[in-house]
């Protein structure tokens, strides 16, 4: 039984100017990535894996080809469309945690659930779900900065839950953990894919990291190998 | 959606070690805007507040200064029999016939001279001027050669002590008592016998008259008469009326206050300009997060609009309180309309430190337009790679 | 490249900093100098070579009060006094000015007078025409300009001080004074107008040396003591110092406020600058590592604070220098501001400043750079 592709993307190009050099990133990439999937993107530095991490999280545009997510074209979503089909529908963790240093922990998570129509109410119940899910009810109300590493990237991850979004894309979440820590948040992201039916996709180096993941793909030079 | 309101308040106080000196120089450009603006109010308080609604004043036609009026015992004759002009219970026409005199005089602090201004008055000028009271010691005794000084001035002058004299030209004064004008022009004046004023500084001549009509309508009536009649060549018009027109003095003051403003919040916009550039410069990480989060540029935007303008309100806050700590302090400079002394207080009011903090958040949002727009405007993707 | 290409490229580098810093220097500093510029303007004389020789005599009470004519022939005889003319500021509104007329107009003896005016110079035969015609008035060459007057052509004025209005022909046009501004006309025409009255507004001076000059402030003093016409007579320079000390408080305002900015100028681009220079910390650490000592460290860091600061004080002091150097101030003000000068005293106050804020502003930074070690600079992420 084969879930259907959640993601779905043809000869996509991603070509960039960097002062008087064109620099191809992607190259005519295709794939398709099922619901439920913990994709890992692997490759040397320079491969194009975060571009095309960047392209389907609707960051970033191709400069060829398309990117299709749950059926929806995002290239020909406008600048304002793909930031309400972001909050929706994807949910990004950073390998620089990237939370909002005077937020507490709370504030952080509730954010994206701030651009929908949600009442005071039902946001708090669903910070307080995706807080749950992560393990760190007891520090909602703590800063950024009170936080360890570890605990910082699962408050990330728990901003990236909260508005339930199908997609959960990460840029090297554990780049910036020690080992323990590291464990710790790539067995929430296994969780996510094999217990909730989220799509994970992650950006790695690390095979170890990678061996969470359900399937890896491998990039080099902005092509597909292997 | 816009971004909570706590985002903006909460950079603002952590980054306050930062923006320390911009909101101090803010601080200091409204200070500097407000207590100009105080000093102008404080000149136009006083002369606002001068006169009795009731009364007509009469100078020469052309005149710009009562003291700079001539008028002729002739027309004192005449015009003091007219039926408009009410009576007192012996049934003497409520006239006052005044000569004005710049006297120059030492001051008490030893830092040279100064003018001040000295009007003779009738009988009847005292009760013609009912906001005039006497603080201490007694009314000047027709036919001496005595003088009640206002009580701010006596502070200013040598000399002005109840019990005192003072030469001035051939004479001698005696200071018998101190007047308060109760914050009108009155307070920078020295009252006296007009009579004895005109023997003393040999004037043949009035400065102005006046007048307690007897009714309003008679009031009219006596407006209308006097300019009417081309003989007199004199210019009537409510005393409140006159005083109020009185803006020479504050003019200037205002314009500079303004003037100084606006240049030095150039500087303020400048200072607050690289303040948020700053500030939002180490923060390009977390504006992409925000945009990558779903929220639209112009929620980042405002955000950092109200940022800015938290910081120059606070600013504003600071330099409208200190600014305040001046209010009623008393203060003297030479008005340019009578060029003599005059005392006002500093007059700090609820309207213009609401001008003091406006102007601060304009400071603030001009300040931060240009940083909020450019962090906006940011790629997503160039404000995650930044370091 | 060169050093100095090294610290201006580094200054250069936020170019949208570097213009905001200079600015904001710039700014503050043309803001002083104005002030400076006006206050001197409002309460300095104006000084004339003949003013040293000058004095004025006013009635002791004040100097609205008139004085009898008759005190003439007195003072004629005092030893010492070279010539003495009736002095009256007639105040007048100008035909055509609607709130206040912008120079001045004096009743004088006009015979007697043009030996004070000694740097003044006129045709002689317009001094003539002057003379003889009653009614007539000589101009100075900025008021004739400014109305477009010629030789024939009548003023008109209104009495604000004095109860009576007046018309003058003009006769003649002076210039070489510092102030020629004024209007000279008849003290018997003013006379005649008033009735004769028998007063005069004040008695213009003149002594027959600078050594005379006081002596004989005194002597006219003495002259009329116990009269009832007491006098002072004091130097011209005395006299005008004596006006500006009743501007005593603005100048003290306007002396405050002048600090004020300076403190708001020293605390912002302190600030902001030592913000420029901690931002590079990781490189002067880097360049530490390389092998630059820590004075090498100080001296670029002070140079480039300082460049800033002098640039804006060039932009700043400068610009206002050109500026006030190339407009005319009459016109603008209305002939409220005759010169509008900067002088040297100014724009010297104005780069000290800016050196003042060149250090300060690098004192901060270059402690940092003196208590950081490499490793912790190149640590600096931020």
């Amino acid at each position: 039984m084969s879930a259907p592709h959640i993601v779905t993307i043809r000869e996509l190009s991603k070509v960039y100017r960097q002062g008087e050099i064109n620099v191809v990133a992607l190259n005519n990439i295709s794939l398709d990535i099922a619901q439920g999937e913990f994709l890992t993107l692997m490759g040397p530095s320079g491969s194009g894996k975060s571009t095309l991490l960047h392209i389907i999280a609707g960051i970033d545009r191709p400069t060829k080809g398309v990117c299709r997510v749950q059926d929806i074209d995002l290239t020909k979503l406008d600048e304002s469309g793909l930031a309400d089909w972001r909050n929706q529908n994807v949910g990004f963790v950073f390998q620089t945690f990237n939370l909002i240093p005077v937020l507490t922990a709370f504030e952080n998570i509730e954010l994206p659930l701030l651009l929908t129509r949600l009442s005071a109410k039902r946001r708090r119940e669903q910070v307080n779900t995706a807080l749950e899910l992560v393990g760190l009810a007891e520090r909602q109300k703590h800063l950024p900065r009170q936080l360890s590493g570890g605990q910082e990237q699962r408050v990330a991850i728990a901003r990236a839950l909260v508005t339930d979004p199908k997609l959960i894309v990460a840029d090297e979440p554990t780049g910036n953990l020690d080992s323990n820590s590291a464990q710790e948040v790539l067995g929430i992201l296994q969780m996510l894919s094999r217990q909730i039916g989220k799509t994970v996709i992650m950006v790695t180096h690390d095979p170890k990291a990678a061996a969470f993941g359900s399937r890896s793909i491998h990039l080099e030079k902005g092509e597909l190998t292997n | 959606m816009a971004l909570p309101l706590r985002y903006s308040f909460r950079n603002v106080l952590i980054r306050w070690r930062s923006t320390f000196a911009t909101v101090l120089g803010i601080a200091l450009v409204v200070f500097v805007f407000v207590l100009l603006q105080s000093l102008a109010a404080g000149i136009e308080k006083s002369s606002g507040n001068t006169g009795d609604p009731r009364n007509i004043l009469i100078v020469r036609k052309g005149s710009t200064a009562e003291s700079a009026s001539l008028i002729s015992r002739g027309n004192l004759r005449e015009i003091q029999y007219f039926e408009e002009i009410a009576r007192n219970e012996r049934g003497e026409p409520v006239i006052s016939a005044d000569v004005l005199v710049l006297v120059n005089l030492p001051r008490s602090d030893g830092s040279g001279e100064a003018n001040v201004l000295l009007r003779g008055i009738s009988a009847r000028g005292v009760e013609l001027r009912p906001q005039v009271r006497l603080v201490e010691g007694r009314w000047f005794t027709p036919g001496k050669r005595e003088i009640v000084v206002s009580s701010r001035l006596a502070k200013r002058f040598a000399n002005f002590g109840t019990g005192q004299s003072f030469k001035t030209g051939t004479a001698t004064l005696t200071v018998v008592g101190w007047l308060d004008g109760g914050g009108s022009a009155f307070d920078s004046e020295c009252w006296m016998d007009a009579d004895e004023c005109r023997s003393i500084f040999e004037r043949d001549l009035y400065s102005s008259f006046l007048v307690r009509p007897a009714s309003e309508a008679a009031g009219v009536k006596l407006l209308e008469r006097i300019e009417a009649d081309r003989r007199f060549k004199l210019k009537a018009e409510k005393e409140v009326e006159y005083y109020r027109r009185q803006t020479m003095t504050a003019a200037p003051i205002k314009w500079l206050g303004g003037f100084l403003a606006i240049m030095m919040s150039v500087g303020a916009v400048f200072a607050a300009m690289n303040t948020m550039y700053a500030s939002i410069g180490a923060r390009t990480r977390e504006i992409g997060t925000l945009r990558v989060l779903g929220f639209r540029r112009r929620s980042v935007v405002l955000a950092l609009l109200i940022e800015g303008a938290l910081l120059a309100l606070i600013g504003g806050v600071a330099g409208c309180a200190v600014a305040y700590l001046w209010n009623g302090y008393t203060t003297a400079t030479m008005g340019f309309e009578t060029f003599s002394e005059i005392v006002f207080e500093f007059t700090v009011t609820p309207r213009l430190m609401a001008e003091g903090l406006v102007f601060a958040v304009l400071v603030g949002l001009l300040g931060s337009f240009l940083p909020s727009v450019r962090a906006s405007r940011l790629p997503v993707i160039a404000a995650l790679k930044s370091v | 490249m060169t050093t100095v290409g090294f610290i201006a490229r580094n200054a250069l580098r936020n170019k949208r900093r570097f213009i905001l810093s200079v600015s904001s220097v710039a700014v503050s500093l043309f803001l002083l100098v104005t002030l400076q510029v006006a206050l001197r303007e409002l309460t300095n004389p104006i000084n004339d070579e003949g003013s040293t020789l000058r004095i004025i005599v006013r009635n002791k009470v004040s100097l609205a009060q008139p004085l009898p004519a008759r005190q003439l022939p007195t003072i004629e005889r005092i030893p010492g006094v070279a010539a003495v003319t009736p002095f009256s500021y007639y105040g007048g509104l100008y035909k055509g000015d609607e709130k206040f007329t912008s120079f001045a107009q004096f009743a004088v003896d006009p015979v007697r007078s043009f030996d004070l005016l000694s740097d003044a110079k006129v045709a002689p035969e317009q001094l003539k025409a002057w003379a003889a015609d009653r009614t007539s008035a000589i101009v100075g060459r900025k008021t004739a300009e400014r109305y477009g007057l010629k030789i024939g052509d009548r003023m008109q004025f209104t009495g604000q001080i004095y109860p009576c209005d007046l018309e003058f022909k003009v006769a003649g046009v002076y210039e070489g004074t510092a102030d020629d501004r004024n209007v000279f006309f008849h003290q018997k025409y003013l006379d005649e107008s008033l009735g004769d009255p028998g007063t005069v507004g004040t008695w213009w001076v003149k002594a027959s040396s600078v050594e005379e000059a006081t002596l004989i402030t005194d002597r006219i003093n003495k002259a009329f003591a116990n009269t009832s016409a007491e006098v002072r007579a004091e130097t011209e320079r005395a006299f005008q110092l004596g006006f500006v000390s009743m501007w005593a408080n603005i100048k003290i305002l306007i002396g405050g406020i002048s600090m004020v900015v300076v403190f708001a100028l020293l605390l912002v681009t302190v600030s902001t600058m030592s913000m420029a220079i901690r931002e590079r910390f990781r490189e002067l650490a880097v360049l530490k590592a390389i092998g630059f000592r820590r004075r090498d460290l100080f001296a670029f860091i002070l140079a480039e604070s300082f460049g800033l600061a002098t640039l804006g004080a060039l932009l700043g002091a400068g610009g206002a220098w050109l500026l006030y150097g190339s407009i005319d101030m009459q016109q603008l003000s209305n002939g409220m501001f005759l010169m509008f000068e900067v002088t040297p005293q100014m724009l010297a106050l104005a780069f000290s400043i800016a050196a003042v804020l060149g250090l300060l502003s690098a004192a901060a930074p270059m402690l940092g750079v003196a208590r950081t070690s490499v490793v912790q600079g190149l640590k600096t992420l931020d």
